[in-house]
């Protein structure tokens, strides 16, 4: 383990306990078992990624999952002291603790039964072990918050840009501004530590952190009001009721018996009441959704893009020096959430790559590098053809370097590298890449489907081309399935198809193809008859 | 853009092919930018890199004695690595050009990002 990784946990234990010790402060209950708390996270990612994350979470933390049938969850056990770790598992959108499980809840014939039933569930339920792991997590999240905001208030100074807040969603779409992402990626590399969200722990603010947990612990001890929501998710045929009404009357319940307030936006606590056939699980949140909480800390993985960027490249098995082409496209301009930025302290970097016309998203830029912090024995190179991206990408390198400099430290090298290039045209050498990840484009923003069916062909001949042969591979992400079939079967003696995900994510039935570059050695066009494109 | 990338990078002007490798380099703003040495990860590059084109590119930047050769049994030799290192991962050309040596069409690097898209490429934004 490195120095810094293990200041950085020595650091986390120290804040872990004082967190521990706050909550025992209020609510007096045994010392001694707080500590040993074991509990039970649940955990959504990608749907068709189960896998994947399952194998995080055992590598990382030395935990097996459980794959639940309602897609798109895992679950795994813990002690609380791991909940740090938790949230640096990087193929996981949401977290939540599980209250209770259910695994064959027998519903009642009618609908007022069965929301009855619900309404006394409420009062059943062992809330306070999930509870005591939600006040840990808030913890984390208070402190983060104020790490973040200290670094922008200084970043702003430095770098004299009027914006440090984050943005509304549409706003960056129509305008693309540097600002906020400067300051993110800015405060990306201030973080010294190796894992993101354990780094927002340490740093020069540690001592207002300290100030931080005393405060809130004098919160606690008096009586809260909490703002409370529930969420249900039901998915099942054979339900007599609907979601809103499970919430709305297990919601009062929960209401009655906390004495909380309901609040549907502005919350502290999320209910989870996840209804799959005859599995209902209950359980509290963790995370926030980040489309919807702009301005509130999101505390670990954020968007499903870069979740979905690092399951795909997973999938590939990165090996000590594999070159990885990374062309993870963005979809929009989501704005970057600093908890998702991870220094990078390794010496791989990236070059950013797009694919035709897609604007580049600083969160695909983003979950390159957190991908260069997983596997830094790698070397990662990424592309964008879009200016405003590359222009952004250009700031944020020199703004950076300016940076280090004046602060006098000896910080790390440049992650990025970036590079303006056309996937169908890439400038790299024949054969020099071993993992190739990226986003189709799909046809729809950017023309027709039409221009697909010669786009893809394109595109998987000139990977072909710049991948290694026998050992390459890659993982294709696309939503245009019926083009990518048919452009991959004239390829058969260059890409083998190994494996499909289905993704539906958000309503986005996508695919990723887990491609495996055959033996056959690329024979350039020019050499044949001098024209580029054979086909 | 490090010397590492560079390594990588071949012209795709049309009809060029092979020949569009190494992009001749020329630089008129270099930076150096520390990079954590990791000796392991240099040793393991250094058989993928194509050494020619490296010489030529650190002789370009006049980065000082680079030998022709890696040096034999190079993975135990610490000097050597943290040479290679500096060269492959610590210079950084922020201003210069790259030019394919087949067809001489110049692709500039600003502010550390080369742009190698083909002017006559449809680009849509």
């Amino acid at each position: 383990m490195s120095d810094i990784q293990e200041a950085t946990n020595q650091l986390l234990d120290v804040n872990l306990h004082e967190n521990q010790r706050s909550i025992q402060m209020t609510e007096s209950g045994p010392g001694s078992e707080s500590e040993h708390l074991q509990v039970t996270i649940g955990a959504t990612v990608p749907t068709g990624f189960e896998q994947t994350a399952a194998d995080e979470v055992r590598e990382k933390l030395r935990s097996s999952c459980k794959i639940s049938k309602d897609r798109g969850k895992i679950y795994f056990d813990i002690s609380v002291e791991s909940l740090a770790q938790v949230h640096c598992l990087r193929s996981v959108d949401n977290l939540f603790v599980v209250v209770q499980e259910f695994k064959d809840y027998q519903f009642k014939e009618t609908k007022e039964e069965v929301l009855k039933d619900f309404e006394e569930l409420a009062g059943k339920l062992s809330w306070s072990d999930p509870l005591k792991v939600w006040k840990i997590n808030t913890n984390f999240k208070k402190k983060k918050t104020k790490h973040k905001k200290i670094n922008q208030n200084s970043s702003k100074e430095k770098i004299d840009n009027g914006q440090g807040d984050k943005r509304d969603e549409k706003d960056v779409k129509k305008e693309f501004t540097n600002n906020a992402l400067d300051s993110h990626i800015l405060d990306y590399y201030e973080k010294p530590a190796i894992k993101e969200e354990i780094s927002t722990l340490v740093g020069d603010d540690l001592a207002s952190c300290k100030d931080e947990t005393d405060e809130s612990s004098k919160e606690e001890t008096s009586p809260e009001v909490l703002k409370f929501r529930v969420t249900c998710n039901r998915a099942g045929e054979k339900h007599c009721f609907s979601s809103n009404e499970a919430a709305r009357d297990f919601g009062g319940a929960v209401q009655d018996y906390f004495k909380w307030k309901a609040d549907m936006t502005n919350f502290d606590v999320e209910v989870l009441l996840n209804i799959h056939n005859n599995e209902i699980i209950v359980g509290i949140a963790l995370t926030e959704e980040s489309l919807h909480r702009r301005n509130i800390t999101h505390f670990g993985p954020t968007t499903l893009r870069s979740t979905l960027a690092y399951g795909m490249l997973r999938l590939c098995a990165p090996q000590p020096t594999d070159i990885i082409v990374d062309p993870m496209c963005g979809t929009g301009a989501i704005p970057i959430e600093d908890s998702s930025i991870s220094p990078v302290h390794h010496p791989s970097f990236y070059l950013t790559v797009e694919c035709l016309g897609k604007r580049k998203s600083c969160e695909a830029l983003c979950s390159w590098m957190r991908g260069a912090t997983e596997w830094a024995n790698c070397f990662h190179i990424a592309g964008d053809n879009n200016p405003l991206a590359v222009n952004r990408a250009a700031n944020n390198i020199s703004s950076l370097l300016t940076k280090s400099q004046t602060k006098g430290k000896l910080s790390c090298g440049l992650p990025i590298d970036a590079i303006q290039w056309d996937i169908c045209n890439l400038p790299l050498r024949t054969g020099s890449v071993d993992i190739i990840v990226t986003d189709m484009p799909f046809g729809k923003r950017m023309g027709s489907k039409k221009r697909n069916w010669n786009l893809y062909p394109a595109c998987l001949w000139e990977m072909s081309r710049v991948c290694r042969p026998r050992t390459g591979r890659a993982a294709l992400l696309t939503q245009d399935k019926k083009c990518f079939t048919k452009a991959l079967s004239g390829m058969g003696h260059v890409w083998q198809k190994v494996h499909t995900v289905w993704v539906n994510i958000g309503g986005l039935h996508a695919a990723v193809y887990l491609l495996k570059r055959t033996p056959q050695a690329f024979v350039h066009p020019s050499e044949q008859d001098g024209g580029r494109t054979p086909w | 853009m490090k010397l590492l990338t560079h390594n990588f990078l071949s012209s795709h002007v049309k009809g060029v092919g092979p020949r569009g490798f190494p992009l001749r380099l020329q630089a008129s703003e270099v930076r150096i930018m520390p990079v954590e040495f990791n000796p392991d990860f240099v040793a393991r590059m250094i058989p993928k890199v194509e050494w020619a084109a490296l010489v030529e590119a650190a002789n370009t930047l006049s980065l000082g004695e680079v030998p022709t050769e890696p040096i034999q049994g190079y993975e135990q030799n610490e000097d050597f690595l943290r040479t290679m290192h500096h060269i492959l991962l610590e210079v950084e050309v922020m201003e210069g050009t790259l030019q394919c040596p087949e067809s001489g069409r110049v692709f500039p690097i600003t502010r550390g990002i080369p742009n190698m898209l083909l002017s006559d490429e449809q680009t849509e934004a």
